[in-house]
C-alpha cells in the first residue's frame, strides 16, 4: 500500500531532512514580514486603537490551535486501523504543541480582553471556556501518554479523547454564532480600504496566519524526528547517523 | 494599503498609542513561544545524536577488545 512507506520512520526522517531548511526558511520569511508590519505599519483601528496588533498574533494562533484535535484523530485512527507507528509518533509531539497554542490564544486574548472589554476574564463566555477546556483535554492527553507505561492502551485512549477533542473543536468554531455573549464573531473580510477590516488589516493577518501554520508545521516535525530517533535507537539506520 | 510607518519617533513606537503594557507583553509571549518551540527540540536532537555516537563507541571498543581476547 502505498502509505505503508510513509508510514516508515526512516522516510519521513530522510524526507524531513531535505524538506526542512526550506520550511525553516519559508517560516522565517513569514514571522518576521508579519512582525514587522503587523508592529510598524498597521493603521490604528478606528475602536481598538493599536491593540488590534494583538489580534494579527491572537487570531493566527487560536485559528491554528484548532488543527491540533482533528490531526490527533486522524494520527489516532491510522495508529488503531493500520498500526501505523509514525501516526503515534505524531499523535503524541502535537498533543506537546497544541498546549502551547492553546496555552497563547488564552494569554493573547486575555491581555487584549482586559483593555477592550475591561475584563481579564468571562466565564459566561461559550468561546472562551469551550478554549480553556482544549487547553485542559490537550493536557489531559499529554499527562495520560506519560502516565500509562502500556503504549499500546495509551495509543487507544488518546485516540478516543481525540476525538471527544475534535467535538470540542467545533463547539469552539461555531460558539460565537451560537451564543452570543462577549467574544465578538469573526470579522468578515472586505477588499475595500474603507472597511475596519480592510485588506491592510486582513493582508497583515494573513501572512501571520501562514507564517504561524509553517512554525507549526516546522516544531512539528522537528519534535517527531527525535521521537522516531528515541523510539528506533536500536534500529540500523539510527546507530549509522550522528 | 502599507500607508506609511505609524510613527513618528521611536518613543511613540514604544508607546503603541497608550497600549504599551498590552502590545509588547503579547508579542513578548509570541516571541518565547516561537523560540522555545524551535531550539528545545533542535537541542533535543543534537543531545540524542550525541547519546548516539557515544553509544557506538563504546559498542566499538567491547567489540575489540572482544576480539583481542579470543582465542581463536
Amino acid at each position: 500500500m502505498w502509505f505503508s512507506k510513509l508510514g516508515s520512520p526512516k522516510w519521513f526522517y530522510e524526507l524531513t531532512s531535505k524538506w526542512l531548511p526550506w520550511l525553516i526558511g519559508a517560516m522565517v520569511i513569514f514571522l518576521t514580514t508579519g512582525v514587522i508590519w503587523a508592529l510598524l505599519y498597521l493603521p490604528p483601528d478606528y475602536q481598538q486603537g493599536f491593540t488590534s496588533r494583538i489580534l494579527v498574533v491572537h487570531v493566527a494562533v487560536a485559528g491554528s490551535s484548532l488543527s491540533f484535535f482533528p490531526l490527533m484523530a486522524v494520527a489516532g485512527i491510522i495508529t488503531l486501523v493500520w498500526r501505523m507507528k509514525l501516526a503515534d509518533m505524531v499523535a503524541k509531539t502535537a498533543a506537546v504543541l497544541g498546549v502551547w497554542f492553546s496555552f497563547l490564544t488564552l494569554a493573547t486574548g486575555s491581555i487584549w480582553g482586559s483593555v477592550m472589554w475591561g475584563t481579564w476574564w468571562e466565564w459566561s463566555d461559550s468561546r472562551l471556556v469551550s478554549m480553556l477546556f482544549q487547553f485542559f483535554l490537550l493536557m489531559g492527553v499529554v499527562s495520560l501518554r506519560s502516565a500509562l507505561e502500556d503504549s499500546d492502551k495509551a495509543a487507544k485512549l488518546c485516540a478516543l479523547l481525540s476525538i471527544v477533542g475534535c467535538i470540542n473543536v467545533v463547539i469552539i468554531k461555531y460558539s460565537v454564532e451560537w451564543w452570543n455573549t462577549l467574544h465578538q464573531p469573526a470579522s468578515p473580510l472586505s477588499m475595500s480600504t474603507e472597511s475596519p477590516n480592510g485588506p491592510e488589516f486582513w493582508v497583515a493577518t494573513g501572512v501571520m496566519i501562514i507564517g504561524v501554520y509553517l512554525f507549526l508545521s516546522v516544531s512539528l516535525i522537528l519534535s517527531t524526528r527525535n521521537e522516531i530517533l528515541e523510539r528506533e535507537r536500536r534500529s540500523q539506520w539510527v546507530q549509522d547517523l550522528g | 494599503m502599507i500607508d506609511a510607518i505609524q510613527f513618528s519617533s521611536f518613543s511613540e513606537f514604544i508607546d503603541m498609542g497608550g497600549y504599551a503594557f498590552n502590545v509588547w507583553s503579547v508579542y513578548a509571549l509570541f516571541a518565547v513561544f516561537l523560540v522555545v518551540n524551535i531550539m528545545l527540540p533542535l537541542r533535543r536532537h543534537k543531545q540524542i545524536l550525541r547519546q548516539q555516537n557515544r553509544r557506538r563507541i563504546v559498542n566499538n571498543e567491547t567489540e575489540y577488545i572482544r576480539k583481542d581476547d579470543g582465542p581463536e
